[in-house]
């Protein structure tokens, strides 16, 4: 699997890092090499959060993400931080914060995660874990659905099957 | 050995459980805060203790009368923080006291930015206190892996040279997160290249002898009668002395022991360094890992570049330097530091240049850029600054 990067980008509370640290444990699981570089602020909730996964089949030299081929982003300042990065890759936002910008060249996709936590779960808590399900459905098999499930499992033990579900329901998307 | 995807503060912490670390002692910060959370809840489970401290002062000074109360000892912290150390770290270098202490570098002064690289810190660990006559061990390390590895050999150094051993990480390797292999068996330590020396206990008559020798057991209050190991200059029986003839014995020791056994200390990766490099890019921490991209790339597009990691700081390692080149030295700072020791080390063949970023590392276009306008002379230009000549 060549170099692979993805940038998730959100506020403090939302889950940003806990969809890193779950993508990259389903990548060590699936043999792969990982990276994972978390920015935020001093903040616990509300700050700026960022984190960069690289995933690849060879060792990682630069962590650092130059041209993402996913940029999920999840509240509104978070896409207009990074969007200059996306001259090509995917950027996968949630409406429920941001509105796209049309004139950017990559391929954009909605995904409603925070719409669909509030509707499935009562809650917007799992939004991140739908996220996932959809970054690891669009990765098209680099990691496979039992090694992402078998992640999360270790990763979140607590409201296990709320989340799964919610990952399901991103996956299904 | 166990594999585990986690970062490089949860690294640490292993790591120095495994080399027999029996007290943390400290005040959280970040991004260090969670070697501090997790000393807290493993090392109880070893046998061992935690406390924490009303501030980064009394942490140090806790760890070192554990150790000389024979204990192995172990604090953690921020550029914020390690500035505080340096009343303590001083008694450690004078009386001899082996402690390992972790400082994630983020972005100052001051508070700076907390939760994002720096590396301001790298003359700071070389004089860590006031009134020199003393050498300092600092390692670096540039990935989770390393930071295991480097904490291992820390507490190794630290014994045999009985001194305070500093690691000079940065955020990205103590917040990064990466997948990193734990030794399970003595077999599989050494098979990593690690060693574990046990605590021993000095029981004199000598306790600071005039000489560059190590491996001379720590003192340990309570098990002689010698040693007072005050804040004092000692004499070679450890008792306090205003002396400057005694004095310079205990410089000797202080700088010697360490000087003459560079061996165990100096470590470095250097890369396409074989075939003449037109230029070579210098740097320690998270920045090579940009750097070595970086090479590579420059390399597919038939630049001769080469670089040098540096995985010990000081004592510094001049003759890496040698060779008559350009070097660019990549820091995660704006006013450049290890620059200014690469240029002392080149002596007159200097062609020394600087690229400083700060609070996120630099990308490799934008080093591949840097290594083009050096090459044709031009000054480097980065974001709106253009970078003075060194």
């Amino acid at each position: 699997m060549a170099r692979t990067e993805v940038l998730i980008s959100g506020f403090g509370g939302q889950g940003v890092v806990r969809i890193g640290q779950t993508l990259g444990l389903a990548a060590v699981l699936s043999d792969l090499h990982t990276t994972m570089l978390v920015s935020h602020g001093t903040e616990t909730r509300g700050g700026y959060v960022r984190t960069q996964v690289v995933i690849s089949d060879e060792q990682i030299d630069s962590p650092v993400i130059e041209s993402p081929d996913y940029f999920c982003a999840m509240s509104n300042a978070a896409y207009q931080r990074f969007r200059h990065m996306m001259d090509q890759g995917t950027l996968i936002y949630d409406p429920g914060f941001v509105t796209p910008d049309d004139s950017l060249g990559c391929k954009q996709t909605a995904v409603p995660a925070r719409n669909l936590s509030a509707e499935h779960f009562g809650k917007e808590l799992f939004a991140n874990m739908i996220m996932y399900g959809y970054i690891i459905r669009r990765l098209n098999g680099k990691i496979s659905k039992e090694q992402a499930i078998e992640a999360l499992k270790q990763r979140i033990p607590r409201s296990l099957e709320e989340n799964i579900k919610a990952f399901e329901l991103g996956y299904a998307l | 050995m166990k594999k585990v995807f986690d970062t490089g503060n949860a690294a640490i912490t292993e790591a120095a459980i495994i080399a027999g670390c029996q007290i943390y002692a400290g005040y959280p910060i970040t991004p260090s805060t969670e070697i501090a959370e997790n000393m807290s809840r493993r090392l109880p489970q070893a046998g061992g203790y935690y406390v924490q401290t009303e501030d980064e002062l009394a942490g140090l000074y806790t760890c070192l009368g554990a150790s000389l109360g024979g204990m192995k000892a172990m604090t953690s912290t921020s550029g914020p923080g390690y500035v505080l150390f340096s009343d303590p770290y001083g008694w450690g270098i004078s009386s001899e006291i082996p402690v390992v202490i972790i400082d994630a570098q983020r972005v100052g002064p001051v508070s700076g930015i907390t939760g994002a690289p720096g590396q301001g810190e790298f003359y700071l660990s070389r004089y860590p206190t006031h009134g020199g006559n003393y050498e300092t061990i600092v390692l670096a390390p540039n990935s989770v892996q390393e930071a295991f590895d480097m904490t291992v050999r820390a507490f190794y150094l630290a014994e045999r040279f009985r001194t305070p051993v500093t690691i000079l990480a940065d955020q990205l390797v103590t917040d990064g997160w990466e997948s990193f292999e734990i030794p399970e068996t003595a077999d599989e330590l050494k098979e990593k290249g690690l060693e574990i020396v046990e605590r021993k206990v000095n029981c004199g008559p000598e306790f600071f002898p005039a000489s560059d020798e190590i491996d001379i057991p720590p003192v340990v209050l309570g098990y002689n009668t010698g040693a007072a190991c005050s804040d004092w200059t000692p004499t070679e029986e450890g008792y306090d002395i205003e002396d400057p003839v005694a004095h310079l014995k205990h410089s000797y020791r202080l700088v010697y022991k360490i000087r003459n056994h560079r061996e165990l200390i100096d470590r470095h990766e250097a890369w396409f360094m074989e075939d003449d490099p037109e230029i070579v890019l210098v740097s320690y921490g998270s920045p090579s890992r940009v750097v070595t991209s970086a090479v590579k790339a420059a390399r597919a597009q038939g630049i001769r570049a080469g670089a040098i990691r540096l995985q010990s700081l000081w004592p510094f390692q001049d003759q890496l330097f040698e060779k008559k080149t350009k070097y660019l030295v990549v820091e995660l700072n704006f006013e450049g530091q290890l620059v200014r020791e690469v240029q002392r080390a080149t002596g007159e063949n200097k062609d020394v240049h600087f690229y400083g970023k700060c609070g996120e590392l630099p990308g490799v276009h934008e080093l591949l850029q840097a290594m083009k306008e050096i090459l044709s002379d031009q000054k480097i230009t980065f974001e709106k600054f253009v970078s003075e000549a060194w």
